[in-house]
Parts: structure tokens; C-alpha cells; sequence
């Protein structure tokens, strides 16, 4: 038994370091892809609220003055390098190009590939968020709050880039019926990015509208982990709740998925 | 130029057979970007709700820029959008090789191939929005009649700095990360240029025109002594298109078929 545990912790790690290697392999468009979407985003939100502020460091809007406007930002860019990845692109494409057929032979499930290929894919992504994070912080753009709200931050913030990657795997094996799956993840993209707090804090969202966002689970994807690391956490056990329960519904969705969709799989190429 | 017009009608009409093929994919497009329309508007909406002014600009004035650049975004979505992703997969694959192959202008079959269908649904969405937003600007009957070759214009400046930019797949293993950079290229140009400040927006405004796309039309309708701005428009777009043809011919002569 001991002897089968490390066999199979053996394949993880082995598949963890194979993913690595081909996430890194083209750095640019690593780089273009993944950091910078992130980046561009952040630098034009940095230009749009400068010039809504206009240097008026008095101005407060909805409670944020300039520098606490920033700060949203910043911390919006981190836990959307860590918690919304999108590691797991190339899901559909195995199943639409056939290339699942290998997963039915190896003793090593889809499931279980995809699964360690996006913890490296998130472990790229950590490494990456902990250098900007401290890089900032070291040029005084900003403060970092405490080591227990950075603990229960970041421990919050892994919690949720697991419900992403449950939603993600849903999207990925939708391929056993759609041609394209890509459009089923922008739209997922584009719906979180403006219901979840990314492009604007949703204390200037109008009230009836928060209130029926934070029965959903967008809101805890960005603005209220932003708010953990802000310092003014609320919501946290409602927010656990609400991501555990979406993220046990998606993933037993994404098993009758997948034991529907193997059934109709017709190996393309084979 | 009729042959041409011959053969992008045969474009059109393969792409919407094979978009109409599959429905579910058609159908999720068509509400991809209605949601992208409605979380532009809303975003921009929400903020207004909270300050009278952005830059100059009031509400309503903002809108209509955003609408102007949707509208491109629509147009580009229909005409050019899918041949990009297409072309850094047949560079991949070497599929490339039956393109230069046909007797047509390679830049011309590599970017007019694909016609997408779904786009052509959401128009009536995107310009009922324009001409909601310009009505509420107060345009005159001679800036509505100026509005389809400004939207032409800055179309076409797009589409021309991309095209340029997407050359540079030739010498890349693998050209996907282009197509994001093109797409962070629009996400700047989404916003007008007084937002950014410095030598960011002088290289934004010269160097890589993106800001043009919309800042130069639409600020040329609110003011007209801000033409100069469309002459800048012009001589990018002369500029970038002999700068395609030259890059493109120098790519064509590094591509080494990945098929043969």
C-alpha cells in the first residue's frame, strides 16, 4: 500500500515538473498571455482613476481616496494572478484533437494530469504574484498588512483559485458537445471580471445589485479577498460557504461530464 | 478588384456555412459580446454614478466614445478577428503553404478568410448604442453624415497596426502570445487618450497609433480644430500599411513550412 501512495505521489510530482517545463518553455508568450493581460489591466485602470482624481488627494469616492483606489488595484492584480488562471486551456483542445485516448491507456487519470499541471501552472503564478507583491512593497507603493491577514489572505485566495479551476474544467470538458469551448471561457471571463469587483470596487456598484451578487459567488472571487488583504475582511465564512458549495456542485457536474462525455468520445484521428 | 470582390464573397459565404454548422457555438458568440457591450456600458455607468466628470469629459460624451470604439470592435470582430488566431495556427501547422500557394495577394487571403456571422447580430445593438449616445452629445445632420468614414478610418488603422504586428508570428515558434498583445492593444485603445499621461502616451499616440482608433475621431467631433489628429490618423495608416508590405514580404521569405 505505502509502495502504491508513492508510485502515485511519483507521477504527480513527475507530471507537476513536465508542466512546468512546458509552461516556461516559450517565455514570451508566456509572458504575453498570461502576465500581460494582468498588467495592461492594471495600467489602465492606474491612468483612468489618476484622472478621475486629478491629484485631488481630498477626494474621496464611495469611502476610497486616491491611494486606497490604488491599492484595490494592486491587490485586484495579485489575486487575479492567483486565484483566476488559465491553466487549463489546453482541456478541450485533448479532447476536441482526440488526445485523450492516451489518459484511457495510462495509469494516470485526466483528470489527475490536468489537475497537476494546473498546481504547476499555480505554482508559477504564486512565485510570480510574491515577486511583485514584494517588489512593490519594497518601492513604498504598498503596504503590506499583517502576517496573520496575509495568512488568511492568501489561504483564502487558494481556496478560490480552486473553485476557478473547478469552473475552468467545466468549460474545458463541455468540448465532448461544443466545437469551441473558448467562447464559454471568455464569457466566464467577462461576466467575473465586472460582476466580482475587478474592473471597478463594488461599493460603487448600486446597492440592489451587491445584495444579489453576494448570493452568487463572483463577489468573493476578487472584491471581498481584495478587502481580506485591505485589511477589512468581512463576509469570510458566508464567502467560504457560498465557494465550497459552488465548487462541490461544479465538480460533481464535471464528473457526470465527463462520465457522459466519454461515451460519445469518438477518439478524432484514431 | 472585381476578381477580389469574387473571391471574398466565396469567404463570406464558407465561413457563415461553417459557423452556422455548429448553432450552440453561434449562439454562446452572439451573447459573448452582448455581455461584453453590457459590462463596458455598465462599468463606465457605475463610475458616473459617483463623479460628474472624467477628464473633460461628462457621462454622456464618454459613452459615446466607448459606443464608437464598440462599434469598431464589432466591425473587426466580423470581418477580421478569427483569421489572426487562424493564421498563428497555420503558421504551427504549416497549413500556410496552401494559402501562399493561391493566386491572390497573400495578406489579403491570410486576413479576409474569415467572415464571423454572430457579429453581424449584435450590429443593431452596438449602433443603436452610437447613435443613442450621439444624439444625446447633440451631433449635427454633417457630423452623423462624417461618422462612417471616421468609423472606416479608425477600422482601418486597427486592422493596419495589426496586421503589421501579427508579421512579426514569422519569426516567433509559437504566435498565440501576439494575438494577446493585439488584444491588450484594443484594451488601451478602449479608453480616450487623456487618460494616460507622459512618454506612455506620445509612444501610444505616434510610435504604435492605438490611441488614434477612437480618441482621433471622436475628439474631431466634439471639436473640429482637433483635425490634426485625422491627419496624424492618415499618415500612420500610409506609414504601417508600406511597413506591411515590407515586413510581410521579409516574413514570408523566413517561413520554412512546418508541413514539408
Amino acid at each position: 500500500m505505502p509502495s502504491e501512495l508513492n508510485a502515485n505521489i511519483q507521477k504527480w510530482w513527475i507530471t507537476i515538473k513536465v508542466s512546468w517545463v512546458k509552461h516556461t518553455a516559450y517565455r514570451l508568450n508566456f509572458f504575453l498571455q498570461i502576465i500581460g493581460p494582468s498588467l495592461v489591466f492594471f495600467f489602465v485602470k492606474y491612468n483612468l482613476w489618476s484622472s478621475i482624481y486629478a491629484g485631488d488627494s481630498a477626494l474621496t469616492i464611495k469611502g476610497f481616496s486616491f491611494q486606497q483606489m490604488i491599492t484595490y488595484h494592486m491587490w485586484a492584480f495579485i489575486v487575479a494572478l492567483v486565484a483566476q488562471g488559465h491553466g487549463s486551456w489546453n482541456l478541450s483542445d485533448d479532447i476536441r484533437m482526440g488526445r485523450i485516448s492516451s489518459y484511457l491507456i495510462y495509469p494516470f487519470n485526466f483528470w489527475e494530469f490536468h489537475t497537476a499541471s494546473w498546481l504547476s501552472f499555480q505554482a508559477i503564478q504564486i512565485g510570480i504574484a510574491s515577486f511583485t507583491l514584494f517588489s512593490v512593497s519594497f518601492l513604498g507603493f504598498l503596504n503590506l498588512p499583517s502576517l496573520e491577514v496575509m495568512g488568511v489572505g492568501i489561504a483564502y485566495t487558494l481556496f478560490i483559485s480552486l473553485f476557478w479551476f473547478t469552473m475552468q474544467y467545466f468549460t474545458g470538458v463541455l468540448a465532448f458537445w461544443l466545437e469551441e469551448t473558448w467562447i464559454l471561457r471568455v464569457m466566464l471571463n467577462i461576466i467575473t471580471y465586472f460582476l466580482s469587483g475587478a474592473i471597478i470596487p463594488l461599493d460603487l456598484y448600486p446597492q440592489w445589485l451587491v445584495n444579489v451578487l453576494n448570493y452568487t459567488p463572483f463577489p468573493y472571487l476578487t472584491y471581498y479577498p481584495i478587502k481580506i488583504f485591505m485589511g477589512q475582511g468581512s463576509h469570510l465564512t458566508q464567502g467560504l460557504f457560498i465557494i465550497l458549495g459552488w465548487t462541490l456542485v461544479f465538480a460533481y457536474i464535471n464528473h457526470r461530464i465527463w462520465k457522459k462525455g466519454i461515451r460519445l468520445y469518438t477518439a478524432a484521428g484514431m | 478588384m472585381k476578381h477580389y470582390w469574387n473571391v471574398y464573397k466565396k469567404f463570406v459565404s464558407t465561413s457563415v456555412s461553417v459557423e452556422t454548422s455548429f448553432r450552440t457555438s453561434f449562439i454562446l458568440l452572439i451573447f459573448m459580446d452582448l455581455f461584453f457591450f453590457l459590462s463596458t456600458i455598465g462599468s463606465v455607468s457605475f463610475i458616473y454614478d459617483h463623479v460628474t466628470t472624467i477628464g473633460p469629459w461628462q457621462k454622456n460624451q464618454l459613452l459615446f466614445f466607448l459606443s464608437f470604439m464598440l462599434m469598431i470592435d464589432n466591425l473587426h470582430m466580423m470581418i477580421f478577428s478569427q483569421s489572426f488566431w487562424e493564421f498563428s495556427n497555420h503558421l504551427k501547422t504549416g497549413q500556410l503553404d496552401y494559402i501562399i500557394l493561391k493566386p491572390l495577394s497573400t495578406i489579403f487571403s491570410v486576413f479576409f478568410r474569415h467572415f464571423r456571422l454572430s457579429s453581424l447580430f449584435n450590429t443593431p445593438v452596438f449602433l443603436g448604442s452610437l447613435i443613442y449616445y450621439g444624439n444625446q452629445v447633440g451631433l449635427s445632420l454633417t457630423q452623423w453624415a462624417l461618422v462612417p468614414f471616421l468609423l472606416a478610418l479608425g477600422l482601418a488603422l486597427l486592422v493596419v497596426v495589426e496586421f503589421t504586428l501579427t508579421t512579426s508570428m514569422f519569426w516567433l515558434t509559437d504566435g498565440m502570445g501576439i494575438n494577446f498583445l493585439r488584444m491588450q492593444m484594443q484594451q488601451l485603445a478602449r479608453w480616450p487618450s487623456f487618460i494616460y499621461r507622459g512618454v506612455i502616451r506620445k509612444v501610444l499616440m505616434s510610435a504604435l497609433p492605438v490611441l488614434l482608433i477612437g480618441s482621433g475621431p471622436v475628439q474631431f467631433l466634439f471639436d473640429t480644430a482637433q483635425w490634426p489628429l485625422l491627419v496624424g490618423m492618415l499618415l500612420c495608416l500610409v506609414l504601417f500599411s508600406f511597413l506591411l508590405v515590407v515586413v510581410w514580404r521579409q516574413g514570408l521569405r523566413r517561413y520554412d513550412s512546418a508541413s514539408s
